[in-house]
């Protein structure tokens, strides 16, 4: 343990540690080692944190006799306690019919208990993915134990009436038009996800299409939950002031009590050949300024060759990473095309992953112009390698990111969750600013050139209506 | 290890000067509504750690935060938004049981500067958060937006480097440096590595001292303002809030949009900004909290090389406001399908001695999902609600927001009224005191768990004027609270009379979107 590795599990488990994959999937777990997890570096030592190399920074895991999978990150810098528990069920996993059941169970398993106390500060979040569903506490660590039992029975006996059944999918529905139907930019990425992915369910959105929300029921919410929901299908990843034998502990005393059930694999789907290129125009009365989008469908962290999904995150960190990026230096400093722009890969999936290239016209810049300039410096990344520098900038501000992230413990709980869920090791996690620094120029101009191509990419025009 | 030692049980009696925040801190433009708190929440919680240049980026988070669609975020305060950050800076302690006091220090720097700081070894970074008094109240007259234009141009260029080369020096060292703009401050953040601290600190030393605003730099920040106002134009709640402070505040100097308005900010110079800069990026009054792996002596010498080059010349006199608010109902049509109102209420000043009391009582009517209007908005709203008790530095209000689907919107105003009513007469019950107080004070340590989110509140108690010993003093005032003096606040507070409401009123949609291919339009 001396050297900040993952500690084995040291109880037994009664259950085995639930099938993961199957299929092409089995290969993803296979290479697990090779690949890649979030912006977090516990051994991340020597060069720029030495101070980091000498504390005890270790995580540890275990697994309860019912199949919970647990992860300590201890973090005694103020008495907090975060904790995160993630079921390996999202969005994708919505039945045929039934988009946003996921999403649904998540709000309906937040609200429920939550109504009748302010329960001591706690700081509660929940969240659904296409692959996991996360709700997450955060707590002082004088309340932990008030909180933690009643948080533990709130997730395990769900209460599903018809009543408020119906309500949740109210709440769901309204949610939609909060967050979707009046934002235009989120209208305009669900269209081109929803083209960008086939017919693989990551082109449903994970709130559901309002249509099918409104056909969910008692039954079906009731038997997806009782699916899905097992702690056997669940991680549990503690972080803050907290050792692991209390954590242990803890869990034990509350989660611990949960009954594990046999678990069904999950649905696979197939990721569809993309023949062409898509384009699509969103036209809206509450857009003023147009914009560009495009989305490339990628190999994730789970499905990349050694190296590549790194090489995708170094390539859109030159590309749009920050105002010293290329895109920012050609389209907004030089050529004066554009006001905002930015380059993202979203990698921890399942199945594929997301590059996505953001810009926003200046006024009276057409968006045709825009994009034909976005192409030139996509191009150029195929061709070219990155110069050394540039190469260097975008490799330190990843690997700083991952020291950064260490500051809060809801993102270090987050960066671990989210690599365990989709079936990443906390080794991953560990290893990720090592991978990075290993990037060579050569690899980010192969993903340039191999990854983020027009036949694998929508592209997207947000105009206002009045144009 | 941060130093958190406990402390006994502690009455301290009813204190005045308590708590009070400036929730705008963070936020370009008034009401930090939805999309800054979810912006926040995604950086928070999604991938990196990230501060980039707030005008250039900030925006991006719609997309950025596929948070919003590919993961979709549930806070619990989602209807209480402020009140979740406010329990998270109006901390407490509990007398009854054990409690915990950050070790705060202090260093001498120059007269009328003021420096907090939290020594902890533990991770190689260092955060601070700096607030200077240039906020948009110093805007000149017939140049609204002054403040925040100049603020944006903090980070784009300094010295003997250009916009391009000052943002390579930051990112070569991964230096996050980002700048923002309230009504009273302007507030700077930085997040560095140890190794990197005494290039961050000068970098900032120059950019303070020796900003350039270079004739590029103006046009293209000008051209990121005007379109991010245009942007704004058809949000609803961006709209509603600016037309809320117009109303509320009249001609005092809070009551014009932070970022100003398009006719004046295209006619902003480059001679204005500098003058602007030199008259109030001053030493005098600024407010510093760092936190993280430095000591004292080194402290002192970065802080040095920061703020030592900066005049000290006070800045002008802004007056208190007197006469807030303007009964009735205002409205500003907006496109889009979602209606949004601002509203508020004449509130307390941080100094007053019912400051605490209102704020255990704005808590209990809208601080949690337990909350009163949560209960409300749950069952007959259908629209979310949001207030918080605002302590600006010369005035204290309660600031509200509604959203709701345009054709129920009057309806879920007149709720409003009532549910103010009720509670402003029936009062409320120990139960939900005590229920308000456990979460209040539990929530205390929660606000230091990160060496940035200790210098951001460190840094809000000093810019509400508040001392040192304020996070040890917080529990006992809190715990100290009695049911009276909440009822005495809630009456005083929440007069629905009084209530100024501005509506920026949704759309129904005509043909709101529509896909074709763009070779074909």
């Amino acid at each position: 343990m001396a050297d900040g590795g993952v500690r084995a599990p040291r109880n037994a488990k009664a259950i085995a540690f639930p099938a993961r994959r199957r299929g092409l999937r089995d290969r993803a777990v296979l290479i697990a080692s090779r690949v890649g997890a979030s912006l977090l570096a516990l051994a991340l030592a020597a060069a720029t944190a030495p101070a980091l190399a000498q504390q005890d920074a270790k995580v540890f895991q275990f697994a309860l006799e019912n199949g919970l999978q647990v992860t300590v990150v201890p973090d005694h810098r103020a008495p907090v306690v975060t904790r995160m528990l993630l079921y390996r069920v999202g969005a994708a996993d919505d039945p045929p019919g039934l988009s946003g059941l996921a999403d649904f169970i998540q709000q309906a398993a937040l609200n429920a208990g939550n109504a009748t106390s302010s329960n001591n500060g706690a700081r509660n979040c929940a969240f659904t993915t296409h692959d996991y569903t996360a709700f997450c506490q955060q707590i002082g660590k004088d309340r932990l134990r008030a909180v933690m039992s009643a948080d533990a029975d709130r997730l395990a006996n769900l209460a599903l009436s018809d009543r408020n059944v119906r309500d949740g999918a109210d709440a769901v529905l309204a949610d939609r038009r909060a967050r979707v139907d009046g934002n235009p930019q989120a209208l305009l990425r669900e269209q081109m996800e929803a083209a960008l992915f086939l017919s693989h369910p990551y082109g449903r959105p994970v709130t559901g299409w309002p249509e099918e929300v409104r056909h969910i029921g008692r039954i079906e919410a009731q038997a997806f939950y009782d699916r899905h929901y097992p702690p056997n299908n669940a991680y549990l990843v503690v972080a803050g002031d907290v050792t692991p034998d209390e954590a242990r502990a803890d869990a034990e005393a509350t989660y611990g009590k949960l009954t594990a059930h046999e678990l069904h694999p999950r649905a696979e789907f197939a990721q569809p050949p993309r023949l062409g290129e898509t384009r699509l125009t969103v036209l809206r009365d509450d857009v003023r300024m147009p914009l560009l989008l495009r989305l490339y469908r990628v190999a994730s962290y789970t499905e990349a060759r050694p190296g590549e999904a790194e090489a995708l995150q170094v390539l859109a960190q030159l590309l749009g990473g920050d105002p010293t990026s290329a895109l920012y230096r050609e389209l907004v400093i030089r050529r004066k095309l554009a006001t905002e722009t930015r380059a993202f890969y979203e990698g921890y999936a399942r199945d594929d992953g997301e590059f996505g290239i953001f810009a926003r016209a200046k006024p009276g810049v057409r968006p045709e112009v825009l994009q034909q300039a976005v192409d030139g410096i996509v191009s150029a990344a195929m061709q070219t390698v990155p110069r050394m520098a540039d190469l260097e900038r975008a490799k330190t501000q990843l690997v700083a990111d991952a020291v950064y992230l260490h500051d809060d413990q809801i993102s270090l709980a987050s960066a671990y969750g989210q690599s365990l869920a989709i079936g990443l090791t906390a080794q991953d996690v560990e290893d990720w600013p090592n991978r990075i620094r290993a990037v060579s120029a050569e690899e980010v101009r192969k993903v340039a050139a191999g990854d983020v191509i027009l036949r694998e990419a929508v592209t997207g025009y947000l105009l206002p209506a009045t144009q | 290890m941060r130093h958190f030692h406990r402390e006994g049980t502690k009455h301290t009696k009813w204190c005045g000067n308590s708590c009070s925040r400036e929730v705008r801190a963070r936020s370009a433009k008034g009401i930090t509504a939805e999309a800054q708190r979810r912006r926040e929440i995604a950086e928070r919680l999604s991938a990196p750690w990230r501060l980039c240049g707030w005008l250039a980026f900030g925006a991006t988070n719609f997309i950025i935060a596929g948070a919003d669609f590919v993961v979709k975020w549930l806070f619990e305060a989602e209807r209480c938004t402020k009140a979740l950050i406010a329990a998270l800076s109006c901390l407490a302690i509990l007398t009854s049981s054990s409690a915990f006091a950050l070790d705060v220090h202090t260093v001498n720097l120059a007269k009328g500067q003021q420096v907090w700081y939290v020594s902890d070894r533990s991770l190689p970074v260092i955060a601070m958060s700096a607030a200077i008094p240039a906020g948009s109240a110093y805007d000149p007259t017939g140049k609204p937006g002054l403040a925040a234009f100049a603020a944006a141009l903090l980070d784009q260029g300094a010295g003997r480097l250009n916009a391009d080369a000052f943002q390579t020096a930051l990112a070569n060292r991964a230096i996050r440096l980002s700048v923002s703009c309230s009504r009273d401050w302007l507030i700077v953040s930085l997040l560095t590595l140890t190794d990197n601290a005494k290039d961050a600190f000068h970098l900032l030393g120059q950019a303070l001292s020796q900003p350039r605003f270079d004739a590029d730099s103006v046009a293209r920040t000008k051209e990121q303002i005007l379109s991010r106002m245009t942007e704004d134009g058809a949000r609803p709640d961006r709209v509603a809030a600016d037309a809320f402070y117009g109303a509320f505040f009249h001609d005092h100097p809070y009551a014009h949009p932070i970022s100003g308005n398009r006719a004046a900010v295209s006619a902003i110079t480059a001679g204005d900004l500098k003058h602007f800069a030199s008259a109030h990026w001053s030493g005098s009054g600024v407010r510093i909290a760092v936190s993280g792996d430095i000591d004292g002596p080194g402290l002192t010498v970065l802080l040095k090389s920061a703020f030592g080059r900066l005049a000290l010349r006070n800045p002008p006199a802004i007056p208190t406001a007197m006469h807030e608010g303007g009964a009735g109902v205002r409205d500003v049509p907006v496109p889009g399908p979602k209606s949004v109102a601002a509203f508020g209420l004449p509130g307390v000043l941080s100094a007053d001695r019912d400051y605490t009391a209102a704020y255990v009582a704005n808590f209990i009517l809208a601080g949690s999902l337990s909350s009163i209007l949560a209960g409300r908005d749950r069952s007959s709203f259908d629209s979310e609600v949001s207030m918080q008790l605002i302590t600006d530095r010369k005035a204290g209000f309660v600031l509200g927001e509604m959203t709701s689907q345009p054709s129920v919107m009057r309806k879920a105003i007149t709720l409003l009224r009532g549910t103010l009513r009720d509670y402003a007469q029936d009062g409320l019950a120990q139960a939900q005191l005590d229920d308000a107080k456990a979460a209040l004070t539990g929530a205390f340590p929660l606000a230091f768990d990160s060496d940035v989110a200790t210098a951001t509140h460190l840094n809000e108690y000093q810019r509400a004027g508040l001392g040192i010993d304020y996070v040890r003093k917080r529990n006992a005032l809190i715990s100290a609270v009695t049911l009276d003096q909440v009822k005495r606040a809630a009456k005083r507070l929440f007069n629905p009379s009084r209530l100024t409401v501005t509506i920026a009123e949704g759309q129904p949609p005509s043909r709101q979107s529509s896909a074709i291919d763009p070779q074909n339009r």
